[in-house]
This record gives structure tokens, C-alpha cells and sequence, in this order.
């Protein structure tokens, strides 16, 4: 946990852009704005490491920009973005449950939920305002990101979501756990995020989760569906 | 010391032995083996009576230590005279049991369902004992359900017959709750101590739900009204051996549960013995008027196991009435009574199953409308029955008489209460006692009379054989032991240092013989001899067993009388010929009797279950879209927790 944070401001600034994004997420239905979105946000994310290295001088804490930069930054969204050139949709306009605008409405709410109802939780573990306040957006990033997860329909979509809810879980761990433990989280969130993406690249990237488990059935029993082996 | 608890030790060593060694399905003569395991069955009843015996004789208290392991698992045993009581009572019916077993066991189907019978056995009657002898809640818990899983595999034993699995799965969910309801009750003692022990308690929070919990977990168990209903499905479908040990005994180790936590546990408190009072007499009451109607054997059997779990605890709830009052004497009166009625049920109920089990075994039915004449061909038979029917009906000189004159005698001593309405209630409760009483009576020269006497109604009870000697032999345990503990009674209660108020039951029982026996002599010299063959009288119609007096015509009088409890709907359709109503044609009568508890209670409850578990089921639409909305709600309802607790 870090210890004193002089520069408050720019950190606070931080946060805010962080939540900008992942309420334009929650929001965005052209699929190339929402991975510029994702993109914007884990660079953002790596500032955040980088500012409160510059502060508390964890090493750690530089590994953890690096690794933002190398998979979230750059290499994830790549894998994203070749997919989406290849199967060539732009627009994920179908949803479940929840339409954008009354999404952004949940995420305000979400947003003063968290932080009323971890109010007193959290003031135990610090004292210090901002970490409070960095845990919080942690967690209703988190959240947001789970509701981008179950309410749209386009896998594309979907692992965009939960990769913010990763995003958020970092955040949270930044501010209120230890990092080398952070560190072994991370590591094993994006090796399921990976085996998720080649999951969904062996199958096909273009369908939505119905389609996506009738192509599954169809590999697990060839027979009935009509299968020649 | 050391030989009481070897002798502790090998009980569960041979009942452990008896349970393994059919499993092992050797090859080389099985019926050797299953002898055997009923042998060692035999010697660990007599092993565990001896070590009991020794107990409550010398009054002391010990403990056991078996196995222990770093704190986690400790099966330590402790026995004292209460625990020792019950041990012996659940040793004499294994014992009775395991040498019954040696016919009875042999005549069901397979080779492999024998084995499991001798097999289980072991294992049910061991559970039993170290339910009784437990010394920590967890212990108790864990023979608890080895207990609930090898009578549940024992209800299932002919599994092909119509009604057994509804009995099955009727006992699983009420033991079930049985045991749910005892392990919120342990937690909440646990919450309340930090220990398991069974050991007693001076100040508890939340002591009323603590002993609400126990007392169902119990009464479910015990079989008390309203939730009895597991008992009448559950015990005609399990063997007749066993349902002698399930009736006879099993019943028993849920009474003791109650009486340990009640007694040496918990604080008591005023109203608790109210409410067993009334339980009891509501138990009482309504399980003698089912088993009135009842025609199945087993199942009129299986009420009356209700009807004296219910007067074990009337006079368990006057213990507790009179020791809240400081009429101690009159206290250790209820509870003696309570606890000889204990065993005397355990006896005659065990003697009863054993020996309807041997007609049903010897005729292939469980309806007594279809006997008669059976004392002919099955007198052995017919006069053990007979013993268990006085005995069970509180006839003198056998032990169901004085158990219930103790019980008569506590009652009558409830002028002291000062408490006008208290008095009154235990007046009421007097009197329902009472009843239950005549109307057990009544019930017997039903189910004997019907059962033995006049013709056959059946092929099958024409042609029934009177059953093998092992399983008179095991009849035969219970019987003399009614008879000792009835005539010997006063005897038996002054050697145990025990002062009543009892009559010498062997001077009565000399007297009655003597007057038998004048009244024999007198009869035989005075009355007329000759013999007179001539044909009754029948309306003109031949005479046969379609004439007889009925089970159905016996009991139909008091079916008419309490018809409001029984809810009785009568059909009563004719048709005629003619528009004016002259001429009759057909017509059909019949009584419909409403399975009250069934249809007003356990119905509705499984209905809003099931009615629940489709709105639930309803929540699963195998979308993962729905999946993750439930995870999110599920997280906004922890962080709403996490903050509401905080």
C-alpha cells in the first residue's frame, strides 16, 4: 500500500478520466470507439502506476506499468482490433436487459452506491481520502464492467467488458491491497483473458453467445447435429 | 472400571464385526456367515446389557474415550444411569430381534438382501447405543444420521413393493429436518459455551428457540403429532424385525435426546413442561384414534407406537410440571413412570411387530380383514400376540398396567399445584389419558380378536403354517419380560431402591390366577357338559366367513363417534328401477376417511415448495447473459451488506 501521496490532483484527475471511459463504454455501440475507449483507459491506467511510482518509488509498481502498456495497451486491443478487420462488423446494437441510456443512470447510481455503502468498511482500512476514493472507482468499474459483460450481446463486446472489470479490480488492488500479490492476479486474469480470446477466435469471432454455444454443440456432438464424423 | 468398559468396547468391536463380515460376500457358505453376524449380534445385546446393568447398579458415571484425533474427531463415551437405562432398553430388543432374525432373515428373497439384512442390523443397533452414549453434540449428530441412514436403507429394504418408496422418501425428508432442527439447536448451544460437550448449561441467549429446536428435531423423530406422519408409512415397509427395533427402540433414542438436553443441559424453564404435556396428550389421543381405523397391522401398530410415545411424554411433561412446582416427589413419580413406560413399550411394541411380522410372514398379507382363525394353526404364535395386546391395553398384572398406574397416581397427586389454571389443564390431559387408555383396549380385541379368532377369511390364512422356532424363541424375550416386570414390578422398583406406592402385583396376580382358576373348575363342573351339534341360525343365507364380525364392523361405531376428527365423508348412491324410487336396482355404500394431517398440513407445505422450486427453476434459462446479471445482483447485494453490517 502506498504511504503518502503529495500530488493528489493529478492522480484524482486520473481517476475521473478512468470513469469518463467506462462510462463510455457502457455507452458506445460502434465496436472500434469501444476498443479506443478500452485502450484509452488502460493507457490511463498505466499513468495511474507510473504517478504513484514517481511517488513511493515500488518498483513494483513500474512492473505493473509496463506489463498495462505491453498487454492492455498494446497487445490485446492489436488482437482485437485484426479480428474485427477480419470479420468485418462494426456495430454492436443488440442488448440485453438494460438499453445504453439507462445504463449511464446505473452507473451514476452504482457509482454513489459503492461509495455510501463501503463508506465505513473502507475508512477502516485508510485513512487517507484518496485511496478511499481510488478504491471506490475500483469497484464500480468493476461493476460497469459487469454490466457491460451481461447486457450486450457481441462477444467482441462482452470481453471488452470483462476486461474493464479487470481494469477495475486493479484499480482497487492499487489502492488498497499488497501489490506482489496483485501482481500474481494479474498475470493469471490475463492468461484466462487469453485463453478466452483463443476460445472465441477457434470458433469464430462474428457471432453472438447463442450462436457461439450452438457451434459448441455442434462440435460436441457431430452426430446429432448432422455431422459426417 | 476397566471391566465395565471392556465390556463397552466389546459390544462395538462384535456389532462392528457382525456388520463387516456379510459384506464380504465370501463365497463359501453365506448363511454361515450371516448365523454368525446374527451371533455376534446377539453377543453385543448381551455385552451392552451386562455393561448397562452394571451402570445403573452401581450408579456411577464414566467416561469413555475410543478414538481421538488432535481435537477434531474425539469419540469419547459417557455413561451414566440415564444413558445406561436406554442402552439396556435398546440391548434387550436388538437381542430379541437378532435371534428373531435367524428365521426371518432367511426367508426374504435374495441371497444379497440377506446379507444386508444381518449386515445392518449390527450397524442400526450400534448406532443406536452410541447415539445414547454420545458425550459431544458432533458425536451425537454423526450416529444420529448413521442411525437416519440405516433405517432409511432398511424402510427401503423391498423397494419393489407399491408404497415403500413413498415411505421411503416420507422418512428421508422428515429425518432429515429432524437432524436440521437438532444441529441449529447444538449450534446454538456451541454459540453459546464454545464447547460441544453434552455437559450442563447455567445461562443461555436464545434459550427458547434453543429448546423449540430440540423439541421438534426430537418429536419429528420420536414420531409425536403433527409430525408423525413419516411413522405409519415408514414402519409397515421396513421388515418386521426391524420394525420391531424401529417402533421399540429407535423411537426411544429421540425420548432420550429429549430427556438429556432437558434434563442435564438446558435450564428449564416453566412452560416447557406444558407444552410436552400437551404434546403428549395430543399425541396420545389422535394416535390411538388412527390406529382404530386402521386395518393394516403394522400400521395399526405404528399408531400405537405414537399413542405411547405421546403418554411417555405426558409423564415426562408432569416431571417437569411438578418440578417447576417444587412437588418433587410427585416429580420422580412422573419420570419413573415415564422412563418404566419407556421400556415396557419397547417391550410389548417390539414383541407386537415381531409377532405380526410372523403372520404377516405366514399368510403374505397386511390386512387383517383377511386373517381370522389364525389361533388354530399359529397358537404360539396367538398367545404371544395376546401377551404384547394386554400389555400394550394397561391390563393387570402385566407391566403396561403399572407403568400407566404410575402415570394414574402422578396425575392425581396435581391438586397440590396451586396454579388453578394449570390444575386444570393437567385435569384435562387427565382425562384424555384416560381415554387413550379404553380406547387401546378397544383397539386390541380388534386386532386380536379379528386376527385369531373365528374362521378364516382367506385362502392365505387358511393355509398359514405356524412360523419357525427362532422366531417364536425371539418373541418369546419380550413376552417374559412383560410378564416379569408386571408381576415382579414392586419387587424390582424396591431393589433399585426405588419407593412406590405401587400394589404387589405378584399377590394381584396370584389372586386373579386363583380366580381364573375357580371360575374354570366351577364352569367346567356346574355348566352343561353335553355337547349339542346343531346349525346357527343365518336368515336362511349359508353361514360363512362373509358373516363374520369385521374389523371394518368393529371399529365402525367409533369411526360414526369421533367422525369430526376423522373427517368421514359417506357416499351412500342408489338407483332404481322406476321414476318413483320403488324398485331398487344397485347401490354402493362407502366411507371415505380424510388423511387430516396428510391433506392439511404436509400437502399444502410440499405444495409451496414445489410451487417455490419452480419460481426458482424458472430463474434458470441457460442464457449466460441471465447468469451474469445474477452475479452482479449478487455482488450489489454483498457490497449492500458489507456496508449495512459495517
Amino acid at each position: 500500500m502506498i504511504d503518502a501521496i503529495p500530488i493528489p490532483g493529478i492522480i484524482q484527475a486520473i481517476l475521473v478520466l478512468i470513469m469518463i471511459t467506462g462510462a463510455l463504454i457502457v455507452t458506445r455501440k460502434d465496436l472500434l470507439s469501444l476498443l479506443s475507449m478500452y485502450r484509452l483507459q488502460s493507457l490511463l491506467l498505466m499513468f495511474l502506476a507510473l504517478v504513484l511510482y514517481a511517488e513511493s518509488g515500488n518498483y513494483v509498481l513500474l512492473q505493473m506499468a509496463v506489463l498495462t502498456l505491453a498487454s492492455k495497451v498494446l497487445l490485446i486491443p492489436y488482437i482485437i482490433r485484426r479480428m474485427q478487420k477480419e470479420i468485418n462488423i462494426s456495430k454492436d446494437i443488440s442488448f440485453h436487459y438494460i438499453s445504453p441510456a439507462y445504463s449511464l443512470f446505473i452507473t451514476v447510481a452504482l457509482i454513489f452506491f459503492s461509495y455510501y455503502s463501503l463508506s465505513k468498511t473502507l475508512n477502516e482500512l485508510t485513512d487517507n481520502k484518496l485511496f478511499y476514493l481510488g478504491a471506490v472507482f475500483g469497484i464500480s468499474l468493476a461493476l460497469m464492467g459487469m454490466m457491460v459483460t451481461f447486457s450486450r450481446k457481441k462477444i467482441v463486446t462482452k470481453t471488452i467488458g470483462y476486461l474493464m472489470m479487470e481494469n477495475g479490480a486493479l484499480i482497487f488492488s492499487i489502492f488498497i491491497t499488497e501489490l506482489p500479490f496483485l501482481i500474481e492476479v494479474l498475470i493469471i486474469i490475463d492468461l484466462v483473458i487469453l485463453v478466452l480470446l483463443a476460445a472465441i477466435l477457434a470458433v469464430g469471432m462474428d457471432s453472438s453467445i447463442e450462436e457461439f454455444q450452438a457451434k459448441l454443440e455442434r462440435i460436441k456432438h457431430p452426430a446429432r447435429n448432422g455431422g459426417t464424423h | 472400571m476397566i471391566m465395565f468398559t471392556s465390556l463397552f468396547y466389546l459390544g462395538i468391536f462384535l456389532s462392528l464385526l457382525g456388520f463387516v463380515l456379510p459384506l464380504l460376500r465370501l463365497e463359501n457358505n453365506r448363511k454361515a456367515h450371516r448365523t454368525f453376524s446374527y451371533s455376534l449380534s446377539i453377543l453385543s445385546s448381551v455385552s451392552f446389557l451386562a455393561f448397562s446393568a452394571l451402570v445403573f447398579l452401581k450408579k456411577g458415571e464414566y467416561l469413555i474415550p475410543v478414538y481421538s484425533n488432535a481435537g477434531l474427531i474425539d469419540f469419547t463415551f459417557y455413561v451414566d444411569q440415564l444413558s445406561a437405562f436406554f442402552i439396556a432398553v435398546i440391548s434387550v430388543v436388538s437381542l430379541s430381534s437378532a435371534v428373531y432374525s435367524f428365521g426371518y432373515g432367511e426367508h426374504l428373497s435374495h441371497e444379497r438382501r440377506k446379507d444386508y439384512m444381518a449386515s445392518l442390523l449390527n450397524l442400526f443397533a450400534l448406532s443406536m447405543v452410541l447415539v445414547v452414549a454420545s458425550y459431544n453434540t458432533l458425536e451425537f449428530i454423526f450416529f444420529w444420521e448413521l442411525l437416519s441412514m440405516s433405517s432409511f436403507l432398511f424402510v427401503l429394504f423391498e423397494y419393489g413393493k407399491p408404497g415403500t418408496r413413498k415411505a421411503g422418501l416420507y422418512y428421508f425428508i422428515m429425518t432429515q429436518l429432524s437432524t436440521m432442527f437438532l444441529l441449529l439447536g447444538f449450534f446454538g448451544i456451541y454459540a453459546n459455551t464454545g464447547s460441544f460437550n453434552i455437559q450442563p448449561v447455567t445461562s443461555l441467549q436464545n434459550l427458547t428457540l434453543i429448546f423449540l429446536s430440540l423439541f421438534i428435531g426430537f418429536s419429528i423423530k420420536a414420531g409425536v403429532v403433527p409430525f408423525h406422519k413419516w411413522l405409519p408409512y415408514a414402519h409397515p415397509a421396513a421388515p418386521s424385525n426391524i420394525s420391531a427395533m424401529m417402533s421399540g427402540v429407535m423411537l426411544k433414542v429421540a425420548i432420550y435426546g429429549l430427556m438429556r438436553f432437558t434434563l442435564t443441559v438446558l435450564p428449564q424453564e416453566r412452560w416447557w413442561g406444558v407444552l410436552i404435556l400437551v404434546a403428549g396428550t395430543v399425541s396420545a389421543i389422535l394416535g390411538v384414534i388412527y390406529a382404530l381405523k386402521e386395518h393394516d397391522i403394522k400400521r395399526l401398530l405404528a399408531y400405537h407406537s405414537i399413542e405411547n410415545i405421546g403418554i411417555i411424554l405426558i409423564g415426562f411433561g408432569l416431571y417437569l410440571i411438578y418440578s417447576a412446582n417444587d412437588l418433587n416427589e410427585l416429580a420422580i413419580l412422573a419420570l419413573a413412570a415415564a422412563l418404566f413406560h419407556t421400556l415396557n413399550h419397547a417391550l410389548f411394541k417390539s414383541l407386537l411387530f415381531l409377532t405380526a411380522g410372523s403372520v404377516v410372514s405366514a399368510t403374505g398379507k397386511h390386512n387383517i380383514e383377511e386373517y381370522g382363525g389364525l389361533i388354530k394353526t399359529m397358537p404360539y404364535t396367538a398367545a404371544l400376540f395376546l401377551i404384547g395386546a394386554v400389555s400394550i391395553s394397561g391390563l393387570p398384572p402385566f407391566n403396561g398396567f403399572v407403568s400407566e398406574l404410575m402415570l394414574f397416581q402422578a396425575f392425581l397427586g396435581s391438586y397440590l399445584i396451586q396454579d388453578p389454571l394449570l390444575k386444570s389443564l393437567v385435569v384435562l390431559c387427565l382425562s384424555g389419558f384416560a381415554l387413550t387408555s379404553a380406547l387401546a383396549a378397544a383397539c386390541f380385541v380388534k386386532a386380536f380378536g379379528i386376527t385369531f379368532l373365528a374362521v378364516p377369511r382367506s385362502e392365505s390364512a387358511r393355509d398359514a403354517k405356524e412360523v419357525g422356532k427362532c422366531m417364536i424363541a425371539g418373541a418369546v424375550i419380550p413376552a417374559v419380560l412383560c410378564i416379569v416386570l408386571g408381576v415382579f414390578s414392586l419387587q424390582i422398583f424396591s431393589l433399585m431402591g426405588y419407593r412406590t406406592d405401587l400394589p404387589d402385583m405378584l399377590v394381584i396376580g396370584i389372586i386373579m390366577s386363583l380366580f381364573y382358576a375357580i371360575t374354570y373348575l366351577v364352569l367346567k363342573n356346574t355348566a352343561a357338559n353335553k355337547v349339542r351339534a346343531g346349525e346357527t341360525w343365518g336368515c336362511g343365507t349359508p353361514l360363512s366367513s362373509r358373516t363374520e364380525y369385521t374389523a371394518s364392523g368393529f371399529s365402525q361405531p367409533i369411526v360414526r363417534f369421533f367422525k369430526d376428527i376423522y373427517q368421514t365423508r359417506e357416499v351412500n348412491e342408489r338407483r332404481f328401477y322406476d321414476k318413483q324410487n320403488t324398485l331398487f336396482k344397485e347401490g354402493a355404500g362407502e366411507i371415505h376417511l380424510m388423511k387430516f394431517f396428510e391433506e392439511k398440513l404436509y400437502d399444502p407445505v410440499a405444495r409451496s415448495i414445489n410451487y417455490l422450486s419452480i419460481k426458482v427453476s424458472a430463474l434458470e434459462n441457460w442464457s449466460l447473459d441471465t447468469y451474469v446479471l445474477y452475479a452482479f445482483l449478487a455482488v450489489l447485494a454483498t457490497v449492500a451488506y458489507v456496508g449495512w453490517i459495517a
